[in-house]
């Protein structure tokens, strides 16, 4: 892809791909990679600082903090994966076909979908899990429940405008089939917009899965989780003050490099699409960098720029031109959601 | 004028009210402001004392569920007998008793010129309608514990006679808990489900306001029997702090006195905080069901016993404070067994030697219930994982384990801590009765049966007490399913303006406490 490759000479992509590849390495390595066993107990050394043999030192029942760390990367990642996995299945798909559901279809399932944005992720999630039993994958289907909306208003904002491009009508008048303009030319635009939003609920999933972790929802000690141990940590602050540090930096950079990576997608997904050559790029990215409006518009998840931008790349009349369905289900809200949900779940170890 | 008149009172309510919270104010300010005030006069009572500890599941005792609640119950209701330090039930709202000789009646002869917290008299018929309510109402809870009187009567204002259907000699320690705390008659006959935010009783404070799982305020009931010896105005109880900020509560004045678990023990001490072990009575223990699998093979259960190195146990969840202990009953207390001091040592050998006479030489596999499964669970885990056991962690809601493991008696295994009883008898009866809610698989072995009953009939100042009720204690080690782990004392930190606080085993008391 265009957008993906632009990301991918910013500086700032570049070293948050890095953070996440490293993530990912731990995640599928992690356990074997530990020095000990995670949960190998030594009642003999409780809550040691670091030495040689525990880099990290050891926790309230003697286990290996670093060991534990890195075999906990694997549950906390694997289970915002999951959470955003569902989501993007249950927001993209109806989504993508939304655009054909005519006026009354299309606001019912606009009203079921804001009805489901105003539900909280962390008591929804905890409501889930009261009901289908106390379980990762209960609290994690939750999550992606809640998290689809946005996708569904972000692919359905990006695919509304291109169902009425030029091109599109073109092709349907040359008897392509709806499966092959879903895929070749409505898929391929919309993409972008998806991994933007994609990078921006694994952060916001992440932080979720964290949350639930340090209440003791989902996975149960001994397993470890990232959560999980800044929770247990934080009875024993008298004795180990800097312990919570290492789980909540791992969170911080994540959690981090993905909302930059989201964000430089968002922004090479309005710029760097533009005409394929390097040096458009370059003025592009110049006139981003000197606060253009495109910037202004806000980090991440942009789904109306990125809308605008595209056709534009084709030479046909800017979308805002197009009459689109009616309904403000186009931009605006999308957006914005995720961003209040974060304030209102940000971890609660404060 | 009448529709004037009732916008009167209202306004006339609002505005005393506000007067009221502004007077309390300047009175919390003053008693801030000058602590030297409070501790001059060495009768007057003064001071506040703010207790993080535990909020009350009802403040009625009669539907109180926990029994942890007898510390709160406590502050509010009186009973007729009550627990010294060591546990021996001394008198209080009556002044002597007496048993008949052969121990089947009690009298009671209650102090002169008792008065309920709101004045109305506590005489003998207000005695025995409280006790009436406990042993009768519906859905009473303290029922059970009285099973053994027949019938409680007044023959006159100053006495009380209970008949007993067998002799049973723990009735006086029985009345100094949450079973014989006497409720005032008048609350109960005009609103009994007002009591449980409205507590009527005759005890040391009265409750003045009361936010749920945030805050008690009460204040010093001057027509306590015992008023002399309660120093404190004021009284205020909170639930308990969690472990990460309880020493800096103490520190800020949140709390005067509060209690903490061992991991914060020498942060309240560098902190410059006092910290008192007070031995108590809690036991952690096992709930083991012996009609689930792998339990109802009586080798297993032995295996669990000794498959537990409750020394490491107790060096991480209480950093070494407590006791190891294989029974019910603290070391020093009457009905601590000796002999079973090292019953059921550490030995996984034998653990493993136990599992393949069951017949699991591969190993075998179990449920451990548990509500938080950090800490005790998991190092059980690997405990049990060590000599072969296989347990699977599984958490139930702390709001519903009562139900699931008391009432349905659902789960094989369960970590529990059993809070003691003002009687040893009653304590068995918790533990080790068929209708215990601790004995899950609802069995009791008849040979224990009767040496309870042979505690009960045993006057407590006889030379035979202490043997019959070791020899029960003996008994109900060996025969029962419960392990026992380790006794848990009361670690409570307070700050320096706090007076000691008394040591008492079985239900915290205040008495002779000041705070500046």
């Amino acid at each position: 892809m265009n957008t993906l490759r632009a990301s991918l000479r910013v500086p700032v992509a570049r070293a948050a791909l890095a953070v996440l590849a490293l993530v990912l390495l731990l995640a599928l390595l992690g356990g074997r990679i530990a020095p000990a066993d995670p949960l190998a107990q030594d009642t003999a050394h409780i809550l040691g600082g670091p030495s040689a043999d525990h880099l990290l030192g050891t926790d309230y029942l003697g286990r290996d903090v670093l060991s534990r760390l890195l075999a906990g990367t694997g549950l906390s990642v694997l289970a915002a994966v999951e959470a955003v996995a569902v989501a993007a299945l249950l927001g993209v798909v109806p989504g993508l076909l939304s655009v054909r559901f005519g006026p009354a279809g299309s606001w019912l399932a606009l009203r079921a979908v804001d009805s489901l944005m105003t539900l909280p992720f962390t008591l929804f999630a905890i409501a889930a899990v009261g009901l289908l039993g106390n379980g990762l994958h209960q609290a994690m289907l939750a999550l992606g429940v809640l998290l689809a909306p946005l996708f569904f208003r972000v692919t359905r904002a990006a695919a509304l405008g291109l169902d009425r491009a030029q091109y599109v009508e073109a092709a349907e008048l040359m008897g392509a089939s709806r499966s092959w303009i879903l895929r070749v030319h409505i898929w391929r635009k919309v993409l972008p917009t998806v991994a933007v939003t994609t990078a921006h609920a694994l952060a916001t999933g992440l932080l979720t899965v964290s949350s639930l972790t340090f209440l003791g929802i989902g996975v149960q000690p001994p397993a470890p989780t990232w959560g999980g141990m800044l929770a247990s940590d934080l009875g024993f602050l008298a004795q180990q003050p800097w312990a919570p540090i290492p789980p909540a930096v791992l969170i911080m950079l994540t959690v981090g490099a993905l909302n930059l990576l989201a964000d430089v997608l968002a922004d090479s997904d309005r710029t760097g699409a533009a005409p394929a050559t390097a040096r458009a790029r370059r003025v592009a990215g110049r006139r981003a960098a000197s606060g253009g409006p495109s910037v202004q518009g806000g980090p991440s998840g942009q789904s109306g720029p990125s809308v605008r931008g595209v056709p534009s790349v084709q030479g046909v009349p800017s979308v805002q031109g197009v009459p689109s369905a009616p309904g403000a289900d186009s931009t605006g809200p999308a957006p914005s959601v995720p961003d209040r949900k974060e304030h209102d779940h940000v971890p609660h170890p404060a | 004028m009448t529709s004037s008149s009732s916008d009167r009172p209202l306004l006339g309510r609002r505005s005393l009210l506000g007067l009221g919270l502004g007077l309390g104010a300047s009175f919390a300010l003053a008693a801030c402001g000058d602590p030297g005030q409070a501790g001059t006069g060495g009768s007057t009572a003064g001071g506040t004392l703010k207790w993080g500890w535990a909020l009350p599941t009802s403040w009625d005792p009669v539907f109180s569920s926990a029994g942890w609640d007898v510390h709160s119950l406590s502050l509010v209701y009186a009973g007729l007998t009550k627990l010294d330090e060591q546990g021996t039930a001394v008198p209080a709202l009556a002044s002597a008793w007496k048993f008949s000789a052969d121990g089947t009646s009690v009298t009671f002869t209650l102090r002169p010129g008792l008065t309920f917290s709101d004045g109305t008299p506590l005489d003998a018929s207000a005695v025995k309608k409280s006790l009436d309510r406990g042993r009768t109402e519906a859905k009473s809870l303290v029922a059970p514990q009285l099973t053994s009187i027949r019938e409680v009567s007044a023959p006159d204002a100053q006495t009380v006679l209970l008949e007993l259907s067998r002799p049973d000699y723990q009735i006086p320690n029985l009345l100094a808990g949450k079973t014989g705390m006497v409720v005032n008659p008048k609350a109960f006959e005009s609103d009994a489900a007002g009591l449980a935010t409205r507590p009527a009783g005759a005890g040391p404070f009265t409750l003045t306001s009361y936010t749920q799982n945030a805050k008690a305020v009460l204040r010093r009931n001057p027509a306590y029997w015992d008023a002399t010896a309660i120093k404190l105005e004021n009284f205020e109880l909170y639930p308990l702090p969690d472990a990460a900020t309880v020493v800096a509560g103490l520190q800020s004045g949140q709390f005067d006195v509060a209690q903490i678990p061992g991991s914060q023990v020498a942060a309240a001490k560098a902190a410059g905080l006092e910290v008192q072990v007070i031995p108590s009575l809690v036991v952690a223990v096992l709930d083991v069901n012996i009609e689930k699998t792998p339990f109802d093979n009586p080798k297993v259960v032995e295996a669990l016993k000794f498959a537990i190195d409750r020394e490491a146990l107790l060096k991480t969840q209480l950093f070494g404070y407590g006791e190891v202990n294989h029974q019910p009953f603290p070391k020093g207390y009457v009905g601590y067994d000796p002999a079973s001091a090292d019953l059921y040592r550490y030995d996984p050998a034998k653990a493993r030697a136990l599992l393949t006479e069951a017949g699991h030489p591969d190993g075998v596999d179990l449920t451990l219930t548990t509500t938080a499964a950090q800490g005790l669970p998991e190092q059980l885990q690997a405990q049990l994982k060590e000599v072969g056991i296989r347990a699977t962690i599984d958490v139930v809601p702390a709001a519903q384990a009562t139900q699931i493991v008391y009432i349905q008696h659902a789960k094989a295994l369960f970590t529990d801590q059993f809070a003691g009883r003002d009687s040893a008898a009653q304590a068995f009866q918790v533990l080790f009765g068929e209708q215990g809610l601790m004995n899950p698989g609802r069995r009791t072995p008849p040979e224990l049966a009767a040496a309870v009953e042979q505690v009960s009939r045993t006057p407590l100042d006889s030379p035979e007490y202490p043997k019959a009720l070791r020899a029960a204690t003996a008994l109900a080690v060996r025969t029962m399913p419960n392990t026992f782990l380790y006794s848990v004392p009361r670690l409570l930190a307070r700050r320096k303006s706090v007076s000691p606080i008394p040591a008492f085993t079985a239900v915290q008391r205040f008495e002779g406490v000041t705070a500046s």
